[in-house]
Order: C-alpha cells, then sequence, then structure tokens
C-alpha cells in the first residue's frame, strides 16, 4: 500500500502546484522601465509583424462632455488614426471614483498605457514612477507648438506630463441661473453675498430650490465652493492660500467658511445637498426644479441650449473683491491625458495621448469652447452666451489658480471632500471644520514635492 | 483499501491541496499586511518602521471608533431584527399552499439577486429629500414635520443604509430557513397535531429547535456579512457626510486608498481581522453547540 500512497501523495501535489501556477498572474514579460530618452530610441516593444499593439486607455467619464467625446470623436476615429493599434477602453468615472481606481493601479503597478491624469492623484503616481515625461516626445514630433501657450503645460518640476485641449485655462465657476424664474420670484441678479442669500429665500418662498450643485463627497465644496467663498471676501488671501503663504488660521480664510456655514444654514441649498451627485445636480437644474446651479463653464455649451439660462459670477461679500476683476481658474498642467511610464509601448502610446487630446479640442470647438490647442479648423460662431462668458473672463486681471489642484496632497484632498461635505450639511459648525483641515495643511506634503 | 482511508496518512494526502490552496491564498496574503501594518507605508513606498505607531494612532482617531458604531450597528440590525424577520417569512412560505409558495420563494430571492449598485440606486432615490418617494409619502398624508434628509442627516444615515440592507438579504436568509424547515421530517409534525399543538407551538416547539444548525449558519453569514459591509455605504452616501457613514471596511479603504496611508489603512485591517475572529469563535462556541440528528 505504500507505493501507493507515494504516488497518490506525489500526484495531488503535482495537481495542486499546477492549479496555483495557473491562477498566479503571467508577468513574464515584464514592461520597460521609464523611458527618459527621445521617442526614436524606444522600441515598440514586443510588437511581432502583422500583429497588432495592444493598449489600455482610462478615461475620464464625469459628465455629458466627456461621453460625447467618447462616442463621436474618439470611437469614430481612432480605428482609422491608427489602424496597427487594438485599444481597450475602460471608463474612469471622475472626482474621488477615478482618483481611488489610479491609486489601486498604482499601488498594484497595474497602470493603463494611458489615462487621464488629475492634480489629485498625480503625486502618488510621481512618486512611484509611474507616470512619463512626455517634453523630449512631444517636442520632437512637433505636437508642442501646437499649443497657443506651451509653457502652459509645464508642471513646477519643468516637466510636461498631461496633454489637454488647453480648455481648462476657460474653465471657472459660475452660477448659471433660469431668468423666467427669477422673473417669477421678482428676483434681481444679486451682486452681495447678503443679496444671494435674501434672492435664495425669496425662491424657496416661492417652493423653488434656490441652488444645486454637486455637494456628494464635498465635490462642490472642494473644488470651488471654498475658494469663490474665501477670495469673494478676500482674493489676496485666497491667492495666499494656493501658494502656501498662508493657512486656515488666516481670519479671510475663516470667514470665507462661516459663509458656506451660513449658506447651509439658511435653506440657500436643495435639501440633501451633501449628498448630490453630479448627474442628479445637472438633472434639477435643466429641468427647473433649481433657479440656480453653482458649476464650471464646462457645462456652458450645453446649458446654453436652454434659452432660459444666463450667467453671473459669485457676489461680492466685500469691496475687496469686483467679480469682473477676479476670476478662479480650473487649468491645472496635470489635468490631461498622461502615459504610464511602465507602458511596452511608448512611442505609439505618446501618439495615442496626443490623438487623444486633439480629438477633445475637437470636440470643445466644435460646441463653442474657447480652448488653446490648435485644430487647423477656423473658429465657430460662438452662442451669445459664450462670448458674454468670454468677455466677462477675458476682463478679469485677476485669475487665481485652482486650490484643489495645485496646492493639497492627496490626503488633504480626500480630507477636504469628507469635511466638505459635512459642512454643507449645515450641523456642522465651520469651527470644527477649520480646526481639522487646519491639522491637514499643516501636514500637507504637496510644497515639498 | 478500507485501511488506506482510515490511516492518517490518508488523512494528510486529501487535507493537503486544500491546506495548500488555503495558505497560499488565505493565511500567506496576510503576512505582508502584518508587515505593511508595522510600517510607514504610502502603497508603494517603505517610508520606515515605525512599530506599532500606526495602531495607536488609527484607534486614536474618532472615525474609526465611528466606523465601529456604525458597522456594528449594521450587524445589530441585520441580526436582532433581520434574523427574526427572515424566521417568520420562512414559516409564513412553508405554511402556504404550493403556487404561492413558489410566488413568494421568487419574490424573497428577487432583490438578492439584483446588483447592490441597482439596490442602492433605487434606496437613494427613495430616500431623496425634495421628491423621495418616503418624503412625498409623508407629505401626502400631512407628516410633514418627519420628512427630512435621510441620508444626509447624523441620526438617519446609518438606519437608511441598514434597511436597504436589510431589504436585500432578507429573503435570501428566509430561503436558507426554508430549506431547513424542508429537511426537518413530517412525522415530527404529524405527532404534534395529533397531540393538538397549534402551528405557533409547532414553530417554537419543533420547527426553530430543530433547526439550529441552519440558524448558526445564517448567523455567522449574516453577522460576518453585514461587517464587511461596503457596497452600498459607496454607493448610497460615500461614507459621508464627512466620516458619519463609514464602516471599518471603508474607513480601511479610505485611509488606505483616498489618503495613501496604507500603513494605518492594514492596521485597521489587522485588528478587524482580530474582531472576525473573535465573533466567529464565539458563534461557533456558544451557539448551537450540540449536534441534531433526526
Amino acid at each position: 500500500m505504500k507505493p501507493m500512497i507515494r504516488i497518490v501523495f506525489t500526484a495531488l501535489l503535482v495537481l495542486t502546484m499546477v492549479a496555483v501556477a495557473a491562477c498566479s498572474s503571467n508577468n513574464s514579460s515584464s514592461p520597460s522601465t521609464s523611458p527618459s530618452t527621445g521617442a526614436s530610441e524606444q522600441p515598440s516593444g514586443g510588437k511581432t509583424d502583422g500583429e497588432k499593439v495592444k493598449l489600455r486607455i482610462m478615461t475620464i467619464t464625469t459628465d455629458e462632455n466627456r461621453n460625447n467625446i467618447m462616442e463621436q470623436f474618439i470611437k469614430p476615429n481612432i480605428a482609422k488614426e491608427f489602424p496597427n493599434l487594438e485599444v481597450e477602453f475602460e471608463p474612469g468615472g471622475g472626482g474621488e471614483d477615478m482618483a481611488n481606481k489610479m491609486k489601486t493601479y498604482n499601488a498594484s503597478g497595474d497602470m493603463p498605457d494611458i489615462f487621464w491624469n488629475d492634480a489629485g492623484f498625480f503625486t502618488s503616481l510621481n512618486q512611484a514612477g509611474n507616470i512619463m515625461d512626455l517634453t523630449s516626445y512631444i517636442t520632437e514630433d512637433g505636437f508642442l507648438n501646437k499649443y497657443k501657450v506651451p509653457e502652459a503645460l509645464k508642471h513646477f518640476d519643468g516637466k510636461i506630463y498631461s496633454l489637454s485641449s488647453g480648455a481648462d485655462t476657460y474653465f471657472t465657476p459660475v452660477i448659471f441661473y433660469h431668468k423666467d424664474l427669477f422673473e417669477q420670484a421678482g428676483v434681481q441678479v444679486p451682486q452681495t453675498f447678503d443679496e444671494l442669500i435674501e434672492a435664495s429665500k425669496k425662491l424657496k418662498d416661492e417652493g423653488i430650490v434656490p441652488v444645486v450643485t454637486p455637494g456628494k463627497d464635498g465635490w462642490g465644496l472642494k473644488l470651488f465652493m471654498l475658494q469663490q467663498m474665501v477670495q469673494t471676501g478676500d482674493p489676496e488671501a485666497m491667492m495666499k492660500l494656493v501658494n502656501n503663504e498662508t493657512d486656515f488660521n488666516d481670519p479671510s480664510v475663516i470667514a470665507g467658511v462661516e459663509r458656506i456655514e451660513r449658506l447651509a444654514k439658511e435653506g440657500v441649498f436643495a435639501d440633501g445637498i451633501a449628498n448630490i451627485d453630479y448627474g442628479p445636480a445637472m438633472e434639477m437644474f435643466t429641468s427647473k426644479k433649481s433657479a440656480m446651479l453653482w458649476m464650471f463653464t464646462w457645462e456652458l455649451p450645453n446649458l446654453a441650449k436652454i434659452d432660459s439660462v444666463d450667467f453671473f459670477p459669485f457676489p461680492s461679500s466685500s469691496d475687496k473683491y469686483d467679480p469682473n476683476k477676479v476670476a478662479q481658474f480650473w487649468g491645472s498642467p496635470l489635468n490631461g491625458y498622461a502615459v504610464s511610464a511602465k507602458t511596452e509601448h511608448p512611442d505609439e502610446a505618446v501618439k495615442v495621448a496626443e490623438f487623444l487630446a486633439m480629438q477633445d479640442a475637437l470636440y470643445f470647438e466644435s460646441v463653442g469652447s474657447a480652448i488653446a490647442l490648435e485644430t487647423g479648423n477656423t473658429a465657430a460662431n460662438l452662442s451669445p452666451l459664450m462670448e458674454k462668458f468670454l468677455n466677462w473672463y477675458n476682463a478679469a486681471d485677476v485669475k487665481i489658480a485652482s486650490f484643489a489642484l495645485n496646492s493639497v496632497d492627496a490626503r488633504m484632498s480626500a480630507e477636504l471632500s469628507t469635511q466638505g461635505a459635512r459642512l454643507l450639511t449645515g450641523e456642522y459648525p465651520s469651527a470644527e471644520f477649520l480646526k481639522v483641515i487646519n491639522q491637514e495643511w499643516e501636514e500637507n506634503t504637496w510644497f515639498g514635492n | 483499501m478500507n485501511k488506506f482511508f482510515s490511516t492518517k496518512m490518508s488523512i494528510a494526502v486529501f487535507a493537503t491541496p486544500a491546506l495548500l490552496l488555503f495558505t497560499v491564498f488565505c493565511v500567506y496574503p496576510l503576512l505582508p499586511q502584518l508587515w505593511m501594518s508595522l510600517h510607514n507605508h504610502n502603497g508603494f513606498q517603505n517610508l520606515g518602521f515605525v512599530g506599532f505607531d500606526n495602531y495607536w494612532s488609527v484607534m486614536k482617531s474618532s472615525s474609526f471608533w465611528v466606523s465601529h458604531r456604525n458597522t456594528y450597528l449594521i450587524v445589530a440590525i441585520s441580526v436582532l431584527i433581520g434574523l427574526p424577520l427572515s424566521m417568520v417569512f420562512a414559516l409564513f412560505i412553508d405554511v402556504q399552499t404550493p403556487r404561492l409558495r413558489r410566488f413568494f420563494k421568487s419574490a424573497a430571492m428577487f432583490p438578492a439577486i439584483l446588483s447592490v449598485i441597482v439596490v442602492s440606486q433605487i434606496w437613494v432615490a427613495f430616500y431623496e429629500p425634495n421628491w423621495g418617494l418616503f418624503n412625498t409619502i409623508l407629505r401626502s398624508i400631512g407628516l410633514d414635520g418627519l420628512t427630512r434628509s435621510w441620508l444626509t442627516n447624523e441620526k438617519t444615515v446609518m438606519i437608511s443604509i441598514g434597511l436597504t440592507f436589510l431589504w436585500q438579504y432578507i429573503g435570501l436568509n428566509a430561503i436558507l430557513l426554508y430549506t431547513g424547515i424542508k429537511t426537518i421530517p413530517k412525522n415530527y409534525y404529524e405527532a404534534a397535531l395529533i397531540d393538538g399543538a397549534n402551528a405557533f407551538q409547532v414553530s417554537t416547539r419543533i420547527t426553530i429547535p430543530l433547526l439550529q444548525d441552519v440558524m448558526k449558519y445564517v448567523l455567522i453569514l449574516s453577522s460576518l456579512g453585514s461587517m464587511a459591509f461596503y457596497a452600498h455605504v459607496r454607493v448610497m452616501t460615500a461614507g459621508g457626510p464627512g466620516d458619519l457613514s463609514r464602516t471599518v471596511i471603508y474607513q480601511m479603504y479610505y485611509t488606505a486608498f483616498d489618503t495613501s496611508q496604507f500603513g494605518k489603512g492594514t492596521a485597521i485591517a489587522v485588528i478587524f481581522i482580530l474582531q472576525c475572529l473573535v465573533i466567529s469563535f464565539l458563534i461557533q462556541r456558544f451557539v448551537a453547540r450540540e449536534k441534531v440528528e433526526f
């Protein structure tokens, strides 16, 4: 019997080993290391003649614009542009969802070849050596020359990590409103913070939700509300905060946070604002359940199609702020299509990133947005609302970079989301918010990188 | 051959593959986590050994305890409310006609086979404060004072999410218990009927006592399943507002991935694993210890 036991035991062990081996990932073809040389020196990576190069792309899919770009521009054109590529698209979502996905890929080393980069998770990717410096590639092939302001693509370390349409530079938060709903409630466009609250009360008395904005996960608060409430009182203080020259003990910053608490307590926002996502917020406004929408101007081309929609800048909270002279700009050189430093096909991946940025530009151009990437097309007719916006925006002398994109690391960004959503409930004192955020600000590593 | 199957060697031969797989896929992955929890780690870089600092740090965080309160609230809802209701539902199914039984069995399973995302989104719409189902009903019957923003109110957010979880899995547990009921021999019931027992007495004296093995299984499934509660929270509130609806698993994920503090995240994971082991041990040790044979 003993020989039989040995045979059975050995056979079972072999089977187990085979099963374990089959379940493990195949890492036999390890990707190349971070390329630091020019495009022409890079191998095309593991491709044999006649075999298509496979690339994985994670795109941003936050809103209607992004879906339109994908369905109307990228998907119909990519096969024609790159017949030798086999592309797998992965919808990345946006905001914290996308950041979490990218951080997970970053930690596991399973990076997509091309992905939408964002300042919120860039630091982690850069520290892990997972994001490619595109400077040499796009300089050599001339793509850099297509930008009206090439310098705007550079991170503060002098490298270029992302390619965008340049529309970002023209994205700024404003207050969209329905003119007819304002008329119905007998409300004028507010010029001051107090007038905004009074207008909201009148709208509420008429059964109209005054303001909606995406509040879930602190989206609106983190990306613009905190900044707007501080800079409408004291633009200089906001600029100092963005540049790490002051902190959350600054009286002007404290006053800005207190304004948010007041807005929440006075019932300016839709009920449950802290749990309203991007889509439902847009739906509430476009279906006229809400009179005002606090949103970035990337939605302007879509909203301009609704006759009743107009916009105004955030009203003043003090005489230090002139709404016609100060604006926040979204642009971060880090936002755009980036390439994994560990892709097996760097040449192809960079070309695809350039293609994607160009498709973005073609789309934004087609809907009448301003862009910084030359498409070679003649300028389209702008809608009256877009013309009004460009006149206002171009006249603003003081443009302040977005705090959320240019001043905080991943941890501080996450905590701003957390604390921000809570502040919007109106049940959380601004003093508590400031205490927690100031602590995070002291430990913020952004400016150390 | 019979002698072969009764030897310790044969037991080892048959147990080894399973043990090996369990070790490779379940035990081994825990070791790097344990190591990481003792280091300042950001997910891709080890920034140095810190001993038990991560453990002290997470235990000093108020979010850690909020997440524990929320997790055990969900476990309590699941076990103390969900299980009795599932039992009642299982007994209810058992006394139906075959046609109605088929209907109730399908209806009970339906929420469980739906995706968590779908279920959560449906309930988010129910809870929506401006035009959601619950507030609309309350307004229509003149109870405007009871309307609220269910998912952003500190007092109602966790209960609201817990009810969604309960709704989704109460039927599944009922089906498991009903399956157990069907294994109880008919002659016990026949004897009880001859003795003049009513439906309540039959349930409490025969059905429930003889179901203890199944109930133990459902109890473990419910308690450990609800301890791993994450997806509903992610979809319905993203842990918010603030950290008010985070569970332990959510807090672990947030700490590791959102804030890139993998050392602290894995410290939470290790603490949580220990809790799961203790609960599992307590259930094994004190619930349904004597084997029921019919």
